[in-house]
């Protein structure tokens, strides 16, 4: 590794899109029994360019091709895994793996528990949440807590190029298991600045596995426990909150499947407030389940009640006007840290007029 | 063929008929508390194939793997144990009949969603080809899997892969009590395999000793073409879709169609045809006498075993991080 001056300050601005061909490189580089399963994986646009090249620099029996078939896919990635190889799978686009979800949920979930320990089946499966531009019902869902409601399952949504490195990398090295992974197409364009030293003191680096959430901001108000591209919006509207004396602590939810209780619960009990935002549906999802937490846990800590902002509860619409109500945006996020800290709305804190948080994030030009 | 070999068979096919006659004895005790789909009646498919690719391949099967799973391994003792929900079981007491397994002999599970190890014996075979150990995967399944459309992804791309898969369609004409003929909108399913790049072969023998050397054919068949086997092979449940009454009992199905295939029965075949090849009398009746014994001390065994301890509910439900 070069570790010059001038390459360590290439390497702290990256895009989330770089951050993933890099842990894809770096598993077949590294990993002999590294393979890359999916349709589209060797075609020109190489899943969003996460791919791109590796088939002609890997050649077909690292990074394979398949037919359309995502159950027979996932399939394959469990059968090859319990023979000793380490698949990663991809779908262009999580609301696809609904037709994986038999062998996701029946046979990986479970291929561990149900034989009595006698199996191992290490392996990523990688989706993408599309997000605007008309995605649609059907390329827009943000399936987390349906996988991470499951036992045996371990889910990620890495919300930085960093996350992506160390979680993709520990998974491919260390985990024995399946690990589904949910990356956010919007923030594909994004190039990120690196902190120089983790803030989180469950990062990789101390030792902690990385499946788990991290603390992203320290702050004495309220607490909001965000995941994946929600985390991105948290910080821009802690930002322009801190002028304003109200100090946001953000949580990275990073792993629904496995949240940190207690860095939940130690913050709300310091801030006594609880915000939270998803990508997805509230109902029975990461909302509900963080809520579960407090107050199954603490509920004495809240002096508030908690607020929440995820999807609409309605298929994703495609007119532009509709999926801007869909989503909730930087000023509804903001809105709603206000009123949750002051206990009304502020006349003095100048609400952005972002209607879309796609608007925001304008590399992003589809179609995909 | 030789006696030898021929008794082996016949060993295979008595150890899993007499396992599910015992089965049978014993469920209304209500020791064994779980859902059974009996192999009775099929045996000779698991047993001619597992014979003759004995220590070369790894299966892979659904809920019906009494059969399979004995055919493979043998072990009639964690099958007991497994059955009673013991920790002396394949699986610590989780899985009950419908999850048999045990990789050191290469029996790599079986599952109870119809359909769903077809392309995991895909994966099997794909990894057995990248890193060249050699080994042919056999995916049992029933013909109601067939209806499901992942059978036919995997029969897509395993002939796409040119993998070493064996499939194996155990034909007994029944999705639970649903007969082919509510379900295809097509005659010849074989017709219909044989477009794609593999071998297909039929058989309706039920004969142990037929589907060995079919087995022993096909796969030589295989390697010098490099690409992968269908067969479809005719059989008959003796006992209903799942439970120990028989088949012909129930109104959807007619007693005389069973009666017909008892008549042909794998196991009382075999053994005629041993006697007629001179093995004696004597020596076949002390050899099921000795897999009666044995089979009695598996089942006590079993109930002296322990149950699984409390710390077990949660043993088990992640992977250790290496």
């Amino acid at each position: 590794m070069d570790e010059s001056p001038q390459a360590m300050t290439a390497a702290s601005i990256q895009t989330y899109r770089d951050a993933l061909f890099e842990a894809m490189e770096q598993a077949l580089i590294r990993h002999d029994h590294t393979v890359i399963i999916g349709q589209g994986v060797t075609d020109h646009k190489g899943i969003f360019g996460t791919t791109i090249g590796l088939g002609e620099r890997f050649g077909p029996r690292r990074v394979i091709e398949t037919p359309l078939m995502e159950e027979g896919s996932l399939g394959i990635c469990l059968g090859a895994a319990l023979n000793g190889l380490y698949p990663i799978n991809t779908h262009i686009r999580a609301d696809f793996a609904f037709l994986a979800m038999n062998q996701m949920i029946n046979l990986a979930a479970k291929y561990r528990y149900m034989f009595g320990g006698l199996f191992e089946v290490p392996m990523l499966v990688r989706l993408v949440i599309g997000r605007s531009w008309g995605q649609g019902a059907q390329h827009s869902q943000s399936p987390q807590s349906m996988f991470a409601h499951t036992p045996g399952l371990v889910v990620v949504m890495p919300s930085t190029p960093e996350a992506i490195r160390e979680t993709y990398a520990y998974a491919i090295a260390h985990h024995r298991g399946p690990v589904i992974s949910l990356e956010h197409r919007l923030m594909y364009e994004l190039a990120f600045r690196s902190d120089p030293a983790p803030q989180s003191p469950s990062a990789s680096q101390s030792g902690t596995p990385p499946f788990t959430s991290r603390l992203e901001r320290r702050g004495r108000d309220v607490t909001i426990v965000a995941t994946s591209i929600m985390v991105l919006e948290a910080k821009r509207a802690a930002e322009r909150l801190a002028p304003h004396d109200i100090e946001c602590e953000i949580i990275d939810l990073h792993c629904p499947s496995h949240p940190d209780r207690d860095l939940i619960l130690d913050s709300v009990a310091r801030t006594g407030k609880l915000l939270i935002a998803d990508t997805s549906w509230l109902a029975y999802g990461v909302a509900a389940e963080v809520c579960r937490i407090v107050a199954g846990t603490a509920p004495h800590v809240l002096t508030a009640p908690v607020a929440m902002l995820g999807m609409q509860p309605a298929p994703c619409p495609t007119a532009k006007s509709l999926e801007d109500m869909f989503y909730p945006n930087l000023r509804d996020l903001m809105q709603a840290i206000v009123r949750l800290v002051t206990g009304g709305d502020n006349p003095a804190i100048d609400l952005p007029d972002e209607r879309s948080m796609a608007d925001f994030y304008k590399t992003f030009r589809g179609p995909f | 063929m030789s006696i030898e070999l021929g008794f082996a068979l016949y060993k295979g096919l008595y150890l899993a008929r007499r396992c599910e006659e015992y089965i049978v004895r014993h469920y209304p005790d209500d020791e064994m508390k779980t859902p059974m789909h009996m192999s009775m009646g099929q045996e000779a498919i698991p047993v001619g194939i597992c014979h003759a690719l004995a220590g070369k391949a790894d299966i892979l099967a659904t809920y019906r793997s009494h059969a399979p799973f004995l055919a493979q391994t043998g072990d009639h003792g964690r099958f007991f144990a497994e059955l009673h929900g013991r920790v002396t079981g394949t699986a610590d007491g989780k899985s009950g009949s419908m999850h048999l397994s045990a990789p050191e002999a290469g029996m790599l599970g079986a599952t109870a969603i119809v359909g769903s190890n077809i392309s995991v014996a895909v994966g099997a075979a794909f990894a057995n080809e990248r890193l060249g150990t050699g080994r042919t995967v056999v995916a049992f399944f029933g013909d109601g899997a067939v209806d499901e459309g992942t059978f036919w992804e995997s029969i897509n791309v395993a002939s796409l892969f040119r993998l070493p898969l064996l499939f194996v369609c155990e034909d007994n004409d029944y999705a639970v009590h649903t007969p082919k003929s509510l379900r295809r909108g097509y005659a010849s399913l074989t017709a219909i395999v044989r477009g794609f790049d593999c071998l297909v072969y039929e058989d309706e023998s039920n004969d142990v000793e037929t589907i060995y050397f079919l087995t022993r054919e096909a796969i030589a068949a295989a390697r010098e073409r490099r690409c992968p086997v269908f067969f479809n092979l005719k059989c008959c449940r003796y006992l209903d879709h799942i439970g120990i009454a028989p088949d012909g009992d129930a109104c959807y199905r007619e007693p005389d169609d069973v009666q017909s295939w008892r008549a042909r029965d794998c196991v009382a075949t075999q053994r005629a045809r041993l006697i007629r090849r001179g093995l004696s009398e004597e020596i076949l009746a002390d050899h099921e006498q000795a897999t009666d014994r044995a089979i009695e001390i598996s089942i006590a065994q079993a109930l002296a075993a322990s149950v699984p301890a409390p710390d077990r509910l949660y043993r088990g439900v992640f992977h250790e991080t290496s």
